[in-house]
């Protein structure tokens, strides 16, 4: 009897032990990361700059690869250092883009020295050393971002001393907090507080432009949409203003073309067709089809900011389109990989819902992906389209290139490979009293411009935490947006604008074909260790990420999916990534 | 002789119709309130069901979008409740795309009595046919028959029939024949348990003996006995086929837009549960009372069918 309770007891407790222990791992690992970083912080920044003296004395400029060459299908063939304050691109192809591209914020710049010592630790994930207005005073996880003015700036100070950076993914929360002054200005508040911010005196909301765009696609390789005709008459059948209105949060804004307004030359040329029913019906008639026909119309039940409600959206055209036209339509709903299969490969024989989001605010992201000579996603690609977007391609002035982009968006109106409907929007909102408040389109707000009424700090609430703080090798928005503040690139957008300048570099100019792009450095950038830009700092910060072989190409994940997106491929890619 | 006896079996002929099986359990029925609120509830149905375009005061698949002053998802407006008379009223509010929700659960009545009644009846006619075969021939036949049953009925119903919708494709018909198909088995089995419960009854020895074929006794002798329960069986079925349906088109596998099927507009609509709680809050309230009222008939009829049932 006595030898069974002591069993019982026993066996609870070693149940209980189990428990705990299950608890434990989970507590222990989450707890160590926050305390180490900071520990190792002060050490970790001296040796850099102790190192500058030494590296000024003697500029030994990189050249990389060491056999340059253009096999592996990337844009990018070389990357060179001419001299101190020069760094030379060449690339496989012309590519008018390529300042679009430098100045995204995937390429920053980081010392060299830097990135030698704190790649292979990772302590470059928590520590960026850059030349922005802010520099790290401390990451507390799950918490905040502090980030302080760094005096030395080489531009315009930040108006602020102190930026703290703070998260939380419901929208409600986070205008909650705005509302009662715990922060200066908030990402993303849900569509149906806008008049609630709208009414707040206390408030403002800015609407964010959006860089992308929805659009109806057909495929003309199918009847009836092989005939122009029977296109024109859809996109004169759709009313898309009442599409707009009623299922995207204000901001959005109808497409006059299929490339938003925001981007140099995006919107050159006549806009888009009126809601004209009587004419569509016209149309239709001539093509044959006096009382429409069947159709289906596919979408993905995914939510974008191009299409925040796509089952509605499908649903409204479906009855756009028999009311208007007589077009009986049904909808299908697909898995999304299988449809962005299919419909990338102009399989889907009806109308189908998908849009776009810029990558980086240049035209050719949009045109030429889309409308281009090799791809089929609306069928057979028009010449009288693609033909102007390549010889456009071959210009890096956008005012030069004016004429052309006019007459391809013209051209893409006469044709309707597809419909535009709507580029989406988003909002931010700030205090009343936030000077040089502004929304991006890139989503990049810069807040060494804001300055908060008399407070001396400005925090900002974003969705979430950033996954790291080396930007190179990550993807998402709320990261990117921590790092800007910090970290520079070649070149810069505008604040709040898609408009490309100056950033540490004073000019990117190419040679005669596009393929060699020259940029020189402004002189006298210093980091936030003390140490001096140069050129070696440039190619050393490129080549680790666009390197798959190179002993630094680490990272957080290591994918550094913009090089091998915008730049196509990484050098040295193992091929189980193809 | 005759005149004796014929006012006798005229009385007797009368105290049977009084006390056939079909008045008593009518009789029965009307004693437990259950199967009344269940019957008055599938009265309604009914009658919304047959009169809809006379009660719904829109077009189901009318997009008001510039036809009225209303906004998207709309919470209820009743003018008797206060909402003010220049508003129109929209007695369940209105829809993510901006149709009248009172007008489509109306007629979504329809579409639910109809996949109900539809896929038992097939169900239940394939599944008589099934199981009285099997039943009545026995031997490998029935072994057969009742194993292929079995391998059916081992599969969760619903993942059975979003395996068959897979195969067919989605649609509110394909979904009406999967739901169909599942169903098979119950009624197979319930008739073959009738058919061998009595097979060997000398009645039906007696009418082998007197020259009727195999089809004649088991048409006319031995299925009559599996009506009741198939009746019983056929009602909760109702209900049962009703959910499946609504669990279908919820997944997108049933019925497509625009058609107003309620398990559709819930699923339409799910993520508004919060902002918009109508409208996920009507469609369900209606499956939930369509099912319910199957189920509380369902239920009496049982009783009141077989009395022995209720007491043990």
């Amino acid at each position: 009897m006595f030898a069974k309770r002591v069993f019982v007891v026993l066996a609870v407790l070693t149940v209980l032990s189990m428990a705990l222990a299950a608890c434990q791992p989970a507590a222990t690992p989450t707890a160590a990361p926050p305390t180490q970083p900071p520990a190792t912080q002060p050490p970790a920044t001296q040796p850099p700059a102790t190192q500058p003296p030494a590296t000024e004395v003697a500029f030994e400029p990189m050249k990389y690869p060491e056999n340059p060459s253009c096999d592996y299908g990337g844009i990018i063939k070389e990357i060179a250092a001419l001299d101190r304050l020069t760094v030379q691109f060449t690339l496989c192809q012309s590519d008018p883009a390529f300042p679009s591209k430098a100045a995204f914020s995937a390429f920053s710049i980081q010392p060299k020295e830097w990135i030698e010592a704190a790649m292979a630790d990772r302590r470059i994930l928590s520590q960026p050393i850059g030349t922005g207005p802010f520099k790290l005073e401390a990451w507390n996880r799950g918490d905040s971002i502090v980030m302080k003015r760094f005096d030395d700036y080489w531009g315009e100070k930040a108006q602020v001393e102190t930026l703290v950076f703070r998260w939380n993914k419901e929208a409600a929360a986070r205008l909650l907090e705005l509302q009662s002054g715990t922060v200066d200005g908030i990402d993303n508040p849900s569509p149906d507080d806008f008049e609630v911010i709208r009414n707040d005196p206390n408030l403002k909301l800015l609407e964010r432009e959006a860089l992308n765009v929805f659009y109806v696609g057909m495929t003309n390789t199918f009847k009836p949409f092989d005939d122009v005709r029977v296109r024109k008459a859809i996109a004169m059948g759709i009313d898309r203003e009442r599409i707009v209105k009623n299922f995207f949060p204000a901001g959005s804004e109808v497409a006059t073309h299929f490339t938003p307004c925001a981007i140099p030359n995006g919107c050159t040329g006549d806009p888009w067709y009126e809601f004209d029913p009587a004419k569509a019906k016209e149309l239709l008639a001539e093509a044959g089809y006096p009382n429409g026909f069947k159709t289906k119309i596919y979408y993905r039940d995914v939510v974008r900011s191009y299409l925040p409600e796509p089952g509605l959206v499908a649903t409204d055209l479906q009855a756009q389109l028999k009311d208007n036209l007589g077009i009986e339509a049904e909808v299908v709903v697909m898995e999304s990989g299988a449809f962005i299969e299919e419909s990338s490969a102009g399989r889907l024989d009806g109308l189908y819902l998908l849009g776009w989001n810029a990558d980086y605010p240049h035209i050719t992201n949009f045109l030429d992906f889309h409308f281009g000579a090799s791809n089929p996603q609306f069928g057979k690609p028009h010449p009288e389209i693609y033909e102007l977007l390549q010889e456009a391609a071959r210009i890096a002035d956008p005012k030069e290139a004016e004429d052309l982009y006019t007459r391809a968006n013209n051209a893409i109106r006469e044709l309707v490979p597809m419909v535009p409907i709507a580029h989406g929007g988003s909002a931010v909102a700030y205090r009343a009293d936030v000077e040089g408040a502004h929304a991006s389109p890139l989503g990049n707000e810069y807040f060494a411009v804001v300055k908060p009424g008399d407070r001396n700090t400005f925090v900002w609430m974003q969705n979430a935490e950033p996954i790291s703080l080396y930007c190179n090798d990550e993807t998402d928005g709320e990261s990117l947006r921590a790092c800007e503040q910090m970290l520079e690139s070649l070149l810069a957008f505008e604040v709040g604008g898609t408009a490309v300048k100056p950033g540490l570099a004073t000019s990117c100019d190419p040679n005669e074909d596009l393929t060699v792009w020259t940029c020189k450095l402004r002189d006298g950038v210093k980091f936030h260790d003390g140490s001096d830009l140069d050129a070696n700092d440039v190619v050393m910060s490129w080549i680790v990420a666009w390197d798959a072989k190179h002993p630094l190409h680490i990272g957080n994940t290591g994918a550094f999916s913009y090089f091998s997106y915008l730049w196509n491929a990484l050098l040295n890619a193992p091929p189980s990534e193809d | 002789m005759t005149s004796a006896s014929a006012p006798i079996s005229v009385r007797a002929v009368r105290d049977y119709r009084a006390n056939s099986l079909w008045r008593l359990t009518l009789r029965r029925i009307f004693r437990q309130r259950p199967a009344i609120i269940g019957m008055t509830l599938l009265g309604i149905l009914v009658f919304c069901a047959v009169f809809a375009p006379v009660i719904a005061p829109y077009d189901p698949e009318a997009v008001l979008i510039g036809v009225e002053n209303v906004r998207r998802r709309e919470p209820p407006c009743i003018h008797l409740l206060g909402c003010p008379k220049d508003r129109p009223q929209h007695l369940m509010g209105i829809d993510g795309n901006v149709r009248d929700v009172f007008s489509r659960i109306i007629f979504g009545a329809r579409i639910s009595l109809f996949i109900g009644i539809s896929t038992v009846s097939f169900a239940i006619l394939v599944g008589t046919i099934l199981g009285a075969i099997s039943g009545y021939v026995g031997g490998w036949v029935d072994l057969v028959i009742m194993r292929i049953l079995d391998v059916l009925l081992a599969f969760p119903s619903l993942l059975l029939a979003i395996a068959i919708v897979t195969v067919l494709g989605r649609g509110l018909q394909n979904a009406l024949l999967a739901i169909a198909i599942v169903s098979i088995p119950v009624y197979a089995r319930v008739v073959r348990a009738s058919v061998l419960s009595v097979k060997e009854n000398a009645y039906v020895l007696a009418s082998r003996a007197l020259g009727g074929s195999h089809f004649h006794v088991l048409l006319r002798r031995i299925l009559p006995n599996a009506i009741p329960p198939l009746i019983v069986q056929g009602t909760l079925g109702i209900g049962t086929a009703i959910l499946d349906a609504a669990a279908l088109s919820f997944l997108g596998l049933g019925a497509q837009p625009p058609t107003p099927e309620w398990g559709t507009m819930l699923g339409t609509e799910r993520n508004q549960v919060f902002t918009a709680p109508h409208l996920v809050f009507f469609p369900g309230l209606a499956i939930m009372i369509t099912v319910l009222s199957f189920n509380l008939l369902g239920d009496g009829l049982r009783d009141a069918i077989d009395p022995r049932l209720k007491q043990g």
